[in-house]
């Protein structure tokens, strides 16, 4: 499957993982918040949370703003 | 000085000041603690796959050990800003959101249309909503009728340095809503800028450039800690009023030198 990483695409073998197999897998760090397809996800819902072909993530942490 | 509330907590420091732009993250530092900032903004952007370690950012911000204002700048639409918010409410542990949505690009004017709409949602889900908007009066009143005890009107464009564009329109607001948190948000570029801001009797200043953007940005925090604070007195204390003619203040009563028959 394909999806969408912070706006870049990554091809994985697997049909479906859930989100919390894919951030390990991606090594995302602690202190992050996901959004699925421009929703929120809470954290406490990342093992039930299944992501699909052509989906879009975007995780984010902390920095700079004014 | 005596303290303040915002939003429930009690602070000695009027002044809110932003995390970004600083020539390096020791003189952010540096420039945060001089200032006598109590409240820093900050913000959430992608991260990189891979990035398992400490966030050296978050490690300074918490070092610090200040209060936490997330914001949801570049967003353009209310749903972006939402999502944002509840982004930053889980990886920042609070209700607080600095309230941002775009209407503009070229002078990244708040959308006030977006902005009353993110709140209200945002407000049913229980945040705690420092709407970053333009300095009109029925946006203000549409903002504070939602529940926001706070608000914060643009001084001129962000990052722009261009000081009060409007004092009217922000007297005007102090003036209808006296019970409410005013804060000059955007645009402040010297510390007379905020000085003003504080002599309306605004209940203080949000500023990033002005002083990160500064020659020497730890000794211009210093210089914005001393002008929040004289603006503040000033306003307090009740300025003279103005007179057009002059009116000399030493006594004239036994002024030498007239004499009845010279």
């Amino acid at each position: 499957m394909k999806i969408s990483i912070n706006g870049e695409i990554k091809e994985f073998t697997q049909e479906s993982l859930t989100l919390k197999e894919l951030l390990d897998k991606m090594l995302f760090g602690k202190g992050i918040a996901v959004a699925l397809n421009e929703t929120f996800i809470l954290r406490t819902t990342y093992s039930e949370t299944n992501i699909n072909d052509g989906d879009r993530l975007d995780i984010l942490s902390p920095v700079q703003g004014g | 000085m005596k303290k303040w509330k915002l939003e429930g907590k009690e602070f000695d420091s009027r002044l809110m000041i932003g995390s970004a732009l600083y020539p390096s993250p020791d003189i952010m530092k540096n420039a945060i603690r001089a200032s006598g900032s109590e409240i820093v903004t900050v913000a959430l952007r992608r991260q990189s796959a891979g990035e398992q370690g400490s966030n050296p950012f978050w490690e300074i911000i918490k070092e610090l050990g200040v209060t936490v204002l997330p914001n949801t700048a570049g967003c353009h639409t209310a749903k972006e800003a939402i999502t944002t918010a509840m982004m930053a409410r889980e990886v920042f542990d609070t209700n607080w959101i600095k309230l941002e949505v775009i209407g503009n690009q070229y002078n990244l004017q708040p959308d006030p249309f977006a902005l009353v709409e993110a709140t209200k949602i945002l407000i049913d889900e229980g945040f705690n909503v420092l709407p970053y908007m333009t300095d009109d009066l029925v946006l203000a009143q549409r903002l504070a009728d939602m529940g926001c005890t706070t608000l914060m009107p643009w001084g001129s464009p962000i990052g722009s340095g261009r000081g009060l564009m409007n004092p009217y329109n922000l007297k005007v607001i102090r003036k209808q809503f006296p019970t409410l948190n005013l804060i000059v948000d955007a645009g402040i570029g010297k510390p007379s800028d905020a000085i003003e801001a504080m002599e309306l009797g605004f209940d203080g200043v949000l500023l990033n450039s002005a002083v990160a953007l500064a020659q020497e940005p730890v000794m211009m925090g210093e210089a914005f800690k001393y002008a929040i604070h004289a603006g503040r007195l000033s306003y307090e204390a009740g300025a003279m009023q103005k007179r057009d003619m002059a009116s000399p203040s030493t006594p004239t009563v036994g002024t030498p030198f007239w004499h009845q028959f010279a």
